[in-house]
C-alpha cells in the first residue's frame, strides 16, 4: 500500500480540507462585523491586537478558564473535546510529513488524542441525552455531539489502523468516512452553528472591550456615550461598535447567564441569553433558529431585523420591555464564560430609547425630569438630605474647608428606612473621632440612576456639577454606605475627570475596628445572613471586608447559595423598580427566600437599595439589618468607659 | 392643524432651577396627539427654561426677546397674527417663574378666540375641537368648539415626554426681537408665598354665643365627620351615607 492511498494519509488531507474550509466560512463570518462602528475599548484606545493575540492563550487558560470551572464536569467536557480535537488533528496534519507518518509511536500520539476528543464528545452526548437541561439549548446544538463523536471516532480508527497497519486497513477508511462526515458537519456549524464559538470566542478574547478584566481588574464602569454623535446610543446593528458585534458571536448558548439573571428568575421578559442571540442575529440574513429558553412572558414582536433595522420595538426584534427589565446586576457577565459584556449593550440600547426616542417607561419619567431638573431623583430639595441627622452632629465642609473623610449621603438619605442606617454610621464616626463633613445642600445626586436609565446627558450633567463641587475642598476620601454613589465616583467619574479615593463603609468600619478604635463586644444574637450588594461585591470585588466584620460581632454567620461575586440581586439596581416591567414574581421576595432558606433570623445588607427592596417582602421574612446598625449595637453593648477616643 | 404652546420662564418648583414648566410640557404631549409638528413661543428676557421644552418633544421654539419688566402680550399677539395656529395651548396657572396665570385668558381676549381651561384630551374632527376638561374631585366635562381656540392644559393630562437629548439638539430656537411694552396697571409686588387663612363662616345674626362660637372655629370646607374607633357596622353605615349624599350611589331605597 502506497502512502498516498492509506487512510492516514487521507485524514491529515481532510484536516488540511477541514482547516481551509474552516478558514473560509470564519472569514466569512468576520467580514460580518465590518458593519459596525469603530471598535470600542474602555481604555479609550483602540483594539490593541498584538498584546491581544499575544494574550489569548494566557487569557483563555486562566480567565476564561476559572469562569468554566464553576462547573466542573462542563471543564473537564470542554478540555477534552477542544483539547483533544486540536491536538489530535493538528497531529494528523503534520502527519502528512513522510517519517512522522511512518512512525508508528506518532500514530498511537495521535489515536490517544482522538480518544480523548471522543470522551468528550460523549461527555457532550451525556450532558444532552435523554433529558436536555432547560438552560441548554437545542436545534442544531443537539447535533453537536452526534458530529463530535463522528470526528473524534473515526480520526480514533484512522490512527489505530495507521498504528496497526494492514489488518485494519478497512477499519481505517470506515473512521475516514465518518471523519469527513463529523468534520465536514463542524465546519458547517461554524457560521452559525454553536462552532462559531470557537473562533469568535478567541478573536473576542483578543479584542475584548475590557481588557483590564484580564489583568485583574474589575472593569465594570459603563463607558461614556459620545454625545457629539450624530445619533445616540445603539438603533440598529450597525451602531454597535464591531468588537460589541464580534461578543454577540462568541456565545455558546450554555444558559449559565439565564440561570443567574434576576429578571428571568422572576418571570420578567428578560432572558441574556435570548437577547445576546437575538443581537447576534440582528445582523445577519436569515439568523438560524433559536432552541433555547425564551423570554418569560415573552411580549409580541414582529421579529424583523437588519443591519440597519431597529432593533427594538414592537415592530422589530427586541421588545422594550426586554430592555427596561434588566437590573444590570452584572450576573450575566460575571456567570458568561465567553466574557461577553451585557450590561454594555443593554444600556447602549437603552440610550437610544431615552435619549433619541424618550421612550422610557411611565414610570422612570419623573425619575429622569428631576434628576434633570432638581438634580435629585425624587425632587426633593438638596438641603433636606441632612435631615435624617435631626439632633447629630453633622458638620458642613463649606464650614470647616478640609476633613479627613468626606460622607457622601446618596439618595438614600432621604428614605427613613435609610436614614437609620446614617445615623448609625454618623453615630460611629463620632465614637470613633473621625474627622468627617458632609457636602450639606452642595451634594447633587450622582446620576446613577439616570445613567443606567440610558440618560448619559443628564448623568454627565450631573457628573461635572458635582466634580466642580468636589475641586473645591480637600479631603483625603469619600466615604458611602450606598455601593452605587461608591460605584459611579469611584469607577465612573474618572472618565469626566474626577478621581477620588473611595471606601465604602463596610470596608471603614472594619477598618476602625481593625484597628481598635471602635470597641464592639460579640453579641451572639442568633443565625445571620448577608446579602452582598451587586454593586459593591460584583461590581467592585468587595466581598471580603463586611464578612471580617459581622465575624468581629461574634455572629453565626452562614452563606445563601449564591453569595459573593455570584449574589443574587435584590432587583433594586438599574432603574427596575420606577421602570417596573410586570413579571410572575418579585426579585426581592425571591431574595428573601433564599435568606430564609438558611435559618437566618437576621439578613445583613449593605445598600440602602438592598435595604428598601429586601424589607419590602411581606410574609416569612428575616429581619433586614445594616451593618452600621449591627456594629452599632455592638458598641452600644460594650462598657462605655472602653470606648475610644470619646 | 398646527399647534403652538406658550412656554414661559419657569422655574424648577423645588431646585428653583430654569426649567420648563410641568403642565407646559404635558401640553407639548397634548398637541403631539393632534400634530406632528409642535411650535412653542416665548416673549420675555430669557428663554433658557422654555428652551429645555425642546428636549421634550417641541419642534420649534420662536423667541420674541424683550427686556426685563415688558408685557409680553402683544409680542404673543403679534407673533399668532403672522401665521395663525389652528389651537394655541398654555399653562393653567402661575408657578415657580415670572408667570401670572392670567395671560392666556388676556391672550384670548386679544385674539378674540375662545378659552378652555384644564383640558385633560383633546381630539379634532371637521375642524370642530373636542375639549375633555377636568373639574375639581375628578369629574369631567366635554367641550366642542369650533378652531381656533386658546386651551390651558390640567395637571391631569397625559404625562409629559422625558427629556431626550437627541430630540433637543433636532430642535431649533428662532430669536426675533418682541414689541417694547410697558405693562399697563398698578405695578405688581412681590411677596413671599403664605399659606391663605382658611375662610371662617359667620353664624347668621341672631344666633345664640354657642353657634357663633362653632361657626367661628369649625372651617367650612369638604365638612365630613370624625368618627374615633367605630363599630364596623357603624363607619360602613357612615361612608355608604356619605357616598349618597355626594352622589356616587343611589340614594338609599326607603322599604
Ligand atoms: S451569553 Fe455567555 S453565559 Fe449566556 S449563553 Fe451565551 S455564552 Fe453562555
Ligand atoms: S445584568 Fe442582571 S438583570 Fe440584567 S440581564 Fe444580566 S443577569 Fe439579568
Amino acid at each position: 500500500m502506497t502512502a498516498a492511498s492509506d487512510p492516514a494519509f487521507g485524514l491529515g488531507l481532510l484536516v488540511a480540507l477541514l482547516a481551509a474550509c474552516a478558514a473560509v466560512v470564519a472569514a466569512r463570518a468576520a467580514l460580518r462585523w465590518r458593519i459596525g462602528r469603530a471598535a470600542r475599548v474602555d481604555r479609550g484606545t483602540g483594539v490593541d491586537w498584538m498584546a491581544g493575540l499575544l494574550a489569548v492563550p494566557r487569557r483563555y487558560l486562566v480567565d476564561v478558564h476559572h469562569v468554566v470551572a464553576r462547573d466542573p464536569h462542563a471543564a473537564r467536557m470542554h478540555a477534552l473535546a477542544a483539547g483533544g480535537l486540536l491536538a489530535g488533528s493538528t497531529l494528523a496534519l503534520l502527519g502528512l510529513v513522510p517519517p512522522l507518518g511512518a512512525s508508528r509511536l506518532f500514530w498511537i500520539t495521535t489515536a490517544l488524542a482522538f480518544l480523548l476528543a471522543l470522551v468528550g464528545g460523549a461527555m457532550v452526548a451525556r450532558r444532552r441525552y435523554p433529558r436536555r437541561p432547560a438552560r441548554l439549548s437545542g436545534g442544531t446544538f443537539q447535533r453537536l455531539p452526534l458530529l463530535l463523536v463522528a470526528y473524534g471516532g473515526g480520526a480514533l480508527l484512522v490512527a489505530l489502523a495507521a498504528t496497526l497497519g494492514d489488518p485494519l486497513a478497512p477499519l481505517g477508511w470506515l473512521g475516514l468516512a465518518m471523519a469527513a462526515i463529523g468534520g465536514f458537519g463542524l465546519v458547517r456549524q461554524l457560521a452559525g452553528g454553536p462552532m462559531r464559538h470557537a473562533f469568535a470566542g478567541a478573536l473576542h478574547l483578543a479584542a475584548h472591550p475590557r481588557p483590564g478584566r484580564f489583568e485583574g481588574e474589575r472593569a465594570t464602569a459603563l463607558m461614556p456615550a459620545d454625545l457629539e454623535a450624530p445619533r445616540l446610543g445603539v438603533a440598529t446593528p450597525a451602531d454597535f461598535a464591531w468588537n460589541q458585534l464580534l461578543g454577540f458571536d462568541a456565545c455558546i448558548q450554555c444558559g449559565r447567564c439565564e440561570v443567574a439573571c434576576p429578571a428571568f428568575a422572576a418571570g420578567q421578559p428578560l432572558n441574556p441569553k435570548r437577547l445576546i442571540q437575538d443581537l447576534a442575529g440582528a445582523f445577519k440574513s436569515g439568523p438560524p433558529a433559536y432552541a433555547g429558553s425564551p423570554y418569560p412572558n415573552a411580549r409580541p414582536v414582529a421579529g424583523i431585523g437588519g443591519p440597519d433595522l431597529p432593533i427594538v420595538g414592537a415592530g422589530a426584534l427586541i421588545h422594550p420591555d426586554t430592555i427596561w427589565s434588566c437590573t444590570t446586576c452584572r450576573a450575566c457577565v460575571e456567570e458568561c464564560p465567553m466574557m461577553i459584556e451585557h450590561v454594555d449593550a443593554i444600556v447602549d440600547l437603552r440610550r437610544f430609547q431615552t435619549m433619541e426616542l424618550a421612550a422610557v417607561p411611565a414610570g422612570a419619567i419623573p425619575t429622569l425630569s428631576e434628576s434633570r431638573y432638581a438634580e435629585e431623583p425624587g425632587g426633593r430639595p438638596l438641603s433636606a438630605r441632612t435631615d435624617f441627622a435631626a439632633g447629630l452632629p453633622l458638620p458642613l465642609i463649606a464650614d470647616k474647608g478640609s476633613c479627613d473623610v468626606l460622607l457622601w449621603l446618596g439618595a438614600g438619605a432621604y428614605e427613613l428606612r435609610h436614614g437609620r442606617t446614617l445615623r448609625a454610621l454618623v453615630e460611629l464616626l463620632r465614637r470613633a473621632s473621625i474627622d468627617y463633613a458632609v457636602l450639606g445642600a452642595e451634594e447633587r445626586d450622582c446620576g446613577d440612576l439616570a445613567r443606567r436609565l440610558g440618560d448619559e446627558a443628564t448623568f454627565a450633567d450631573l457628573a461635572r456639577a458635582n466634580i466642580a463641587t468636589l475641586s473645591r475642598y480637600a479631603f483625603r476620601r469619600i466615604l458611602t454606605a450606598d455601593p452605587h454613589a461608591l460605584h459611579v465616583l469611584r469607577n465612573e467619574y474618572p472618565a469626566f475627570g474626577g478621581h477620588y479615593e473611595l471606601i465604602h463603609h463596610s470596608a471603614f468600619l472594619d477598618e476602625l475596628t481593625a484597628e481598635g478604635r471602635l470597641n464592639l463586644v460579640a453579641m451572639p444574637d442568633g443565625r445571620l445572613t448577608y446579602h452582598d450588594p451587586c454593586y459593591l461585591g460584583r461590581y467592585n470585588g468587595e466581598t471580603e471586608a463586611p464578612r471580617r466584620l459581622l465575624d468581629r460581632l461574634g455572629l453565626e454567620r452562614v452563606e445563601m447559595e449564591r453569595h459573593g461575586k455570584r449574589a443574587m440581586c435584590c432587583g433594586g439596581g438599574g432603574g427596575a423598580p420606577v421602570s417596573d416591567i410586570a413579571g410572575d414574581r418579585r426579585i426581592p421576595d425571591i431574595r428573601m427566600a433564599q435568606a430564609r432558606a438558611t435559618g437566618a433570623a437576621t439578613v445583613a445588607v449593605a445598600c440602602p437599595q438592598c435595604a428598601a427592596m429586601l424589607e419590602g417582602v411581606t410574609g416569612d421574612v428575616a429581619q433586614v439589618r445594616d451593618l452600621a446598625e449591627l456594629v452599632l449595637a455592638a458598641v452600644e453593648a460594650a462598657p462605655a468607659s472602653q470606648g475610644a477616643g470619646r | 392643524m398646527k399647534a403652538l404652546v406658550l412656554l414661559s420662564d419657569a422655574r424648577h418648583p423645588v431646585s428653583g432651577r430654569p426649567a420648563p414648566a410641568a403642565t407646559e410640557l404635558q401640553a407639548v404631549a397634548l398637541a403631539h396627539t393632534l400634530a406632528d409638528e409642535v411650535n412653542g413661543l416665548h416673549a420675555g428676557p430669557d428663554a433658557e427654561a422654555a428652551r429645555g421644552a425642546l428636549g421634550h418633544g417641541l419642534t420649534r421654539l420662536e423667541h420674541r426677546q424683550l427686556t426685563a419688566g415688558d408685557d409680553p402680550l402683544p409680542s404673543l399677539v403679534a407673533a399668532i397674527g403672522t401665521a395663525p395656529p389652528d389651537l394655541v395651548l398654555a399653562g393653567p396657572r402661575a408657578g415657580a417663574g415670572a408667570q401670572t396665570g392670567l395671560l392666556p385668558y388676556c391672550l384670548a381676549e386679544a385674539l378674540g378666540w375662545p378659552i378652555v381651561a384644564d383640558a385633560v384630551s383633546l381630539a379634532v374632527a371637521d375642524g370642530v375641537l373636542e375639549v375633555i376638561q377636568a373639574l375639581p374631585k375628578g369629574a369631567r366635562r366635554r367641550w366642542r368648539m369650533r378652531l381656533p381656540a386658546v386651551i390651558t392644559v390640567h395637571p391631569a393630562a397625559p404625562a409629559a415626554a422625558s427629556f431626550a437629548l437627541g430630540v433637543a439638539r433636532k430642535g431649533q430656537v428662532v430669536e426675533t426681537p418682541g414689541l417694547p411694552a410697558r405693562i399697563e396697571g398698578p405695578p405688581v409686588a412681590e411677596r413671599p408665598y403664605r399659606p391663605r387663612p382658611r375662610l371662617i363662616a359667620s353664624a347668621a345674626a341672631g344666633a345664640g354665643a354657642a353657634e357663633r362660637l362653632k361657626a367661628a372655629t369649625q372651617a367650612t370646607g369638604p365638612g365630613g365627620q370624625v368618627m374615633v374607633a367605630p363599630p364596623p357596622e357603624a363607619a360602613a353605615r357612615a361612608i355608604l351615607d356619605h357616598l349618597r349624599a355626594i352622589g356616587v350611589l343611589k340614594p338609599a331605597e326607603r322599604g
